[in-house]
């Protein structure tokens, strides 16, 4: 894989999975605190809607800590695999998923803890860091990337937005948000446009455009529903542009934020003890 | 008969010059004879490293895999291809292909996976020599690997090692293994110290869940047969497949081995030339220094044609001499060449990422003599020609006045 297109995958996550949201997956540097949406959102016409939404978008699925169970189907040209998988997230420093299924790969986990990424193989008993060149490489068969775990980015941050109105969906109006990366942010994105439901400000969509402008990655939310007590998109798909038959989606089964964690359950003898 | 006589008389009457010219001409055959198996060595020892070691004379894949590799592009039939080639009289060794990580300790890399089949290997390529410190592949110990030196310096990794290898299997599932490092090889190319891999066809399969096919064939042609013939045969033998040979699978080094086989050859004239300039003025030496002589023997009765004659015998008696004595000395300074050579490293020698043998060799036969004492004789004829014809149209009086 060449190098620019490594660093578009990753970015895409770094933003995909920022909304992506998996709590265990939205490994994005978090605000001061990350506390639920005001009750009373400005009005779009009122300047600071904009960073509003951005940091809603940031923040929807961020909690101090989280426990989550998932599933993660990937669909190549050549396969078709299904995971399930346990995830546990504490802060945006530290994360560990774990996979329950298949059995052959039970046990299989990753840990996050800041900037290093350690992935503990179950077959071997090993636990190998992750570096280099395997950071462009694919996170558990997945199409996200390694690197698009460990990616800091923060939307009001990294980006300038610009607010217009979007299509109708199922007969309601939405926002898009129109991204162009601020000079001398780390996003090798040309663009990204981030569509959202008017009604409840959720995000149902994200565009990713290479720096040429061509489309080249694309998140759709779905099955919105109160999970932990909040309500969210369970299911995000990620569809690679230029291989428009694959996709990678997960689906999260359960889902609790804020759940007694300490930081000693991030670290590598938990990963290998688990 | 009698100018044969005059003529080797003359020659040993003056020992000093005599001794002079052909010392400078013996001097000029040897180092041509040296420097043309040394030319010949230094451009077959740089194919041979890039097609022994590594490369083959020819490879085939499955169609598209250059482009864009893939473990799932494979070679349809890769095992009655082998065949077909082996009673074509090629020999060909299939290879199995891949990219993973491999971790050692803390330490991790990106790798290319090798898999070879060690037999069949064995006879298109020299990798298996190639192993610095340990041992090559054992196709009874599918657990142990060998690895490109760069890649051992960056995991930490010596023969013995622990090495955690992770890539993803066809079917998706996160393929992980434990090997150890049987051997780390010396420097083969750039790809190969970095990133390489070499394990057994079995290992691979296990890990990769990859039960059959192959990804690369490399091809040895049969002796005797061009390059582009064999390659045409080939293509012949793979129509469905994508065959080449070397210098289509490495334009930049094949033009860069055309390039420096023009570089050589430009030398190669510069010092025949400078040779030439060396003969011609012992020549014009030996001659007109003899003026008076010659002006003596025109005197005396003898003809221009003659005085030419005689100047042309001398020559070639002393040439005579000096061929003898030419060879006889880059005799046992070609076997030094040839045996031992001259040590070329000073670091890692490598040429546009492959490693060369550092080691400059001649390469000798016949030619390697018998095309300098011919041009050697071109030359010395050409050179002798002029003072000859002056000589030959001497006019006596003048002559014996010359000072």
């Amino acid at each position: 894989m060449n190098n620019l297109s490594r660093r578009a995958s990753l970015l895409s996550l770094a933003v995909g999975l920022v909304a992506l949201s998996a709590p265990s997956l939205a490994w994005a540097s978090a605000p001061e605190s990350s506390p639920p949406p005001p009750p009373s959102p400005p009005d779009p016409s009122d300047p600071g809607f904009v960073r509003y939404l951005l940091n809603r978008i940031d923040d929807l699925h961020r909690g101090e800590s989280s426990h989550g169970v998932l599933q993660m189907r990937v669909k190549t040209e050549h396969w078709t695999r299904s995971m399930a998988m346990e995830s546990w997230s504490l802060g945006t420093e530290l994360s560990l998923i774990r996979i329950l299924e298949p059995k052959k790969e039970r046990g299989t986990a990753t840990l996050k803890a800041g900037d290093d990424l350690f992935t503990f193989l179950n077959k071997t008993g090993r636990t190998v860091k992750i570096t280099g060149a395997m950071m462009g490489g694919s996170w558990m068969g997945s199409h996200f990337t390694n690197d698009d775990l460990v990616k800091d980015t923060r939307l009001a941050d990294d980006f300038a937005a610009e607010l217009s109105a979007g299509p109708e969906i199922d007969g309601a109006p939405s926002h898009v948000l129109t991204l162009t990366p601020r000079p001398d942010a780390p996003v090798v994105w040309g663009r990204v446009e981030i569509t959202v439901r008017a009604g409840d400000l959720m995000p149902v969509k994200q565009l990713f455009y290479d720096e040429d402008g061509a489309p080249s990655r694309r998140l759709d939310y779905g099955d919105f529903r109160e999970i932990g007590g909040r309500t969210i998109a369970t299911r995000i798909t990620m569809t690679p542009l230029d291989r428009p038959d694959e996709f990678t989606e997960i689906r999260y089964a359960r889902l609790e934020f804020d759940v007694d964690l300490k930081r000693e359950f991030f670290t590598l003898q938990q990963l290998q003890s688990m | 008969m009698d100018t044969v006589k005059l003529a080797w008389r003359n020659v040993w009457r003056n020992p000093r010059r005599s001794g002079v010219t052909i010392a400078a001409v013996s001097l000029a055959l040897f180092v041509m004879i040296l420097y043309s198996g040394m030319f010949i060595g230094y451009l077959k020892g740089m194919e041979r490293g890039i097609v022994e070691l590594e490369v083959g004379d020819a490879q085939i894949f499955a169609e598209g895999y250059r482009a864009r590799p893939s473990i799932y592009k494979t070679i349809d039939d890769a095992e009655g291809l082998l065949t077909r080639l082996d009673e074509a009289g090629f020999r060909g060794s299939a290879r199995l292909l891949g990219s993973g990580l491999a971790a050692a300790g803390d330490a991790s890399s990106g790798i290319s996976m090798r898999a070879v089949d060690v037999a069949r290997d064995a006879e298109v390529g020299s990798i298996a020599e190639q192993v610095e410190v340990g041992a090559w592949l054992d196709p009874a110990a599918p657990d142990e690997v060998v690895i490109g030196r760069k890649l051992a310096r960056t995991l930490g990794a010596e023969v013995g090692a622990e090495l955690v290898i992770l890539s993803q299997g066809t079917d998706g599932s996160m393929a992980n293994d434990l090997y150890k490092v049987r051997g780390i090889l010396r420097g083969i190319s750039d790809a190969v110290d970095r990133g390489g891999v070499f394990m057994t066809h079995a290992a691979f399969r296990e890990l990769m869940v990859f039960p059959e096919g192959a990804h690369q064939i490399i091809v040895r042609t049969p002796a005797g047969v061009p390059l582009p013939e064999a390659a045409a045969r080939l293509k012949k033998l793979a129509p469905a497949q994508d065959a080449n040979d070397w210098k289509t699978l490495m334009p930049n080094l094949a033009s860069m081995l055309d390039s420096s086989r023009a570089a050589m050859m430009f030398m190669f004239v510069i010092i025949y030339v400078a040779i030439g300039i060396v003969v011609l003025n012992a020549m014009l030496m030996a001659v007109f220094e003899r003026i008076r002589e010659f002006g003596v023997l025109k005197a005396l009765g003898v003809g221009p044609l003659g005085v030419f004659g005689l100047i042309l015998i001398e020559t070639f008696i002393q040439t005579g001499v000096a061929i003898l004595i030419g060879v006889a000395a880059s005799v046992p300074a070609n076997w030094y060449m040839v045996n031992v050579g001259i040590d070329m490293s000073f670091g890692d020698l490598t040429l546009m990422g492959m490693a060369v043998d550092p080691i400059w060799r001649s390469q000798v036969d016949a030619s390697t003599y018998v095309t300098p004492i011919l041009l050697l004789l071109v030359i010395i004829t050409l050179a002798v020609l002029y003072p000859a014809i002056r000589a030959a149209r001497v006019h006596p009086v003048e002559a014996m006045r010359y000072q």
